[in-house]
């Protein structure tokens, strides 16, 4: 532990320079963008509950071998993607507003397998 | 481009699939027959066929005729976007002399009408 | 942390990581041990897959997660063949479902391994667009199901998959189906000049023309087919019809039906 990381050891990641402070600013991001929703929304009560927990470990631990470990969702720099993926989906939520009541409900018999019974 | 709003088709309302309006999709289908008419010098000369530039004329105004009576907008919508892709596959080059020449089906025989005609064809 | 679809034994993807048992109990995985204990049943027969009682209670329980992510879209949530879970959807949701399983932390399907199209011609809309997604993370498959017409545009996959694109095209090439926003959406499979949607129930099968080199033309002409009306005929009927567990035996379970009020399950 404590050693300099060098590769992720996977193609076209590069290693993070400061993992910790990226991710912080991240999960601070995607907090405030899942604020923007309504409370009852179950989309940002999962994904609040999800990167609160992740922050919560990231604020405890100084290593980052330690911090991949107890998150266990892959590596710092893999982190750092899914919750680039993840902020980029709750700006996009904001538009789509998922927790509205369902858009079309399906025709009669749409889903019916196998069709037309007799 | 589409998805927002709705049109009317018939008695119920539908997504539409370019045009909103008769208009747009009139002016579409235009502007289609123009793109192909300007062309046609080209296509004649590239593919080497041995057809005028007038029969060609001819040709793209019966296969647009052909489909005069179609009134359903994104029916009409759907057509302009196949004869876009075919014209792009036309100028672009990537159909062949046998492609272009299908439009005028030389080897197609016409099909027996009167009586006699008929019975000398059934007897081959 | 993701409660769901988690594999615990996959050494060996990350260099000198250990992989920690998620120890912590949440709200949902109560749930995942109340429906573990439902049908502790053991197939013995050879020949017919066994089935993972685990894994089959974890797909449940990501699509009771989807449904209640995204109750403006999901119309149906089921699970097919014992192990496939499906996401069925209107048309207007296709990016936003396909987006959240893409880039949701606990979902990461990153793949998409395959776009189908079904068309049955009785249905009110005759084709279904089924996309197979993988989570690479979570070692899962999901399937979103949805349907249109010959005439309603579908939302191009594209700007979220760059996978779609061919698979898009293929769709458009072999049902006619229209992708609205798609960056190249012309023919895939047939030939230049070819008419007609090839996989639509209402194609015969011989087709309408036939190709053949002419020799005074020095090339190859198209003549419509000429054939005795019998070979012509159109067969809807699923040739499965004939098999008695294809009607008693629904091969699907309903998860999650938000449009017929709660779930039987």
């Amino acid at each position: 532990m404590g050693m300099l990381k060098k590769t992720t050891g996977l193609v076209g990641l590069a290693v993070a320079p400061n993992a910790h402070h990226t991710l912080g600013a991240l999960y601070g991001k995607i907090i405030r963008t899942l604020q923007k929703m309504p409370e009852t929304s179950v989309y940002r009560r999962y994904t609040e509950q999800i990167v609160r927990e992740r922050a919560a470990v990231l604020s405890q631990t100084k290593d980052v071998y330690e911090l991949e470990q107890k998150i266990n969702c892959g590596q710092a720099e893999e982190l750092i993607i899914q919750a680039e993926n993840e902020l980029n989906l709750a700006r996009k939520m904001l538009n789509w507003k998922p927790w509205e009541a369902l858009v079309a409900k399906p025709p009669k018999g749409q889903w019916d397998w196998p069709p037309a019974n007799p | 481009m589409s998805a927002r709003q709705a049109i009317q088709v018939g008695t119920k309302t539908v997504k539409p699939v370019l045009s909103t309006t008769p208009g747009e999709a009139k002016r579409r289908v235009l502007n289609l027959y123009k793109a192909w008419y300007r062309q046609v010098p080209y296509l004649v000369k590239d593919f080497d066929i041995p057809k005028s530039e007038e029969q060609c004329r001819a040709k793209i105004k019966e296969l647009f005729l052909k489909n005069k009576d179609v009134t359903d907008i994104r029916v009409i919508d759907l057509l302009v976007i196949k004869g876009q892709i075919e014209l792009k596959e036309s100028v672009n080059m990537w159909k062949q002399k046998g492609h272009i020449m299908s439009y005028f089906k030389p080897t197609e025989e016409p099909k027996p009408k009167d009586f006699l005609s008929k019975f000398f064809s059934s007897n081959e | 942390m993701s409660y769901f679809l988690k594999r615990t034994i996959d050494a060996g993807r990350n260099i000198g990581q250990q992989f920690l048992n998620n120890a912590k109990t949440t709200a949902l995985q109560r749930v995942a041990t109340k429906t573990d204990q439902a049908a502790p049943q053991v197939e013995t027969r050879p020949t017919v897959a066994k089935l993972d009682p685990l894994q089959k209670s974890q797909l449940i329980d990501f699509g009771k997660y989807v449904a209640e992510c995204m109750p403006k879209y999901v119309q149906k949530v089921q699970l097919t063949a014992g192990n496939e879970l499906e996401v069925l959807i209107p048309p207007d949701g296709v990016i936003p479902v396909l987006q959240f399983l893409k880039d949701h932390h606990s979902a990461q399907f990153a793949s998409l391994i395959d776009i189908a199209g079904m068309d049955v011609p009785t249905r009110p809309n005759r084709f279904e667009i089924i996309y197979n997604l993988l989570s690479l993370r979570y070692n899962a498959r999901i399937r979103v199901k949805t349907y249109t017409d010959e005439l309603s545009p579908v939302d191009s996959a594209c700007d979220v998959f760059k996978a779609a694109n061919w698979y898009e095209r293929e769709i458009w090439d072999m049902y006619g189906v229209f992708f609205a926003n798609h960056p190249d959406l012309r023919r895939i499979l047939t030939d230049y000049g070819f008419e007609g949607h090839p996989f639509r129930k209402d194609f015969p099968l011989s087709g309408y023309v036939e190709v053949r080199y002419d020799d005074e033309q020095k090339r190859v002409v198209v003549e419509p087919l000429e054939l005795a009306q019998e070979f012509r005929r159109f067969e809807l009927s699923a040739p499965w019809e004939q098999f008695p567990n294809f009607r008693t035996n629904p091969a699907t379970e309903e998860v999650v039906n938000p449009a017929e009020g709660p779930a039987k399950k």
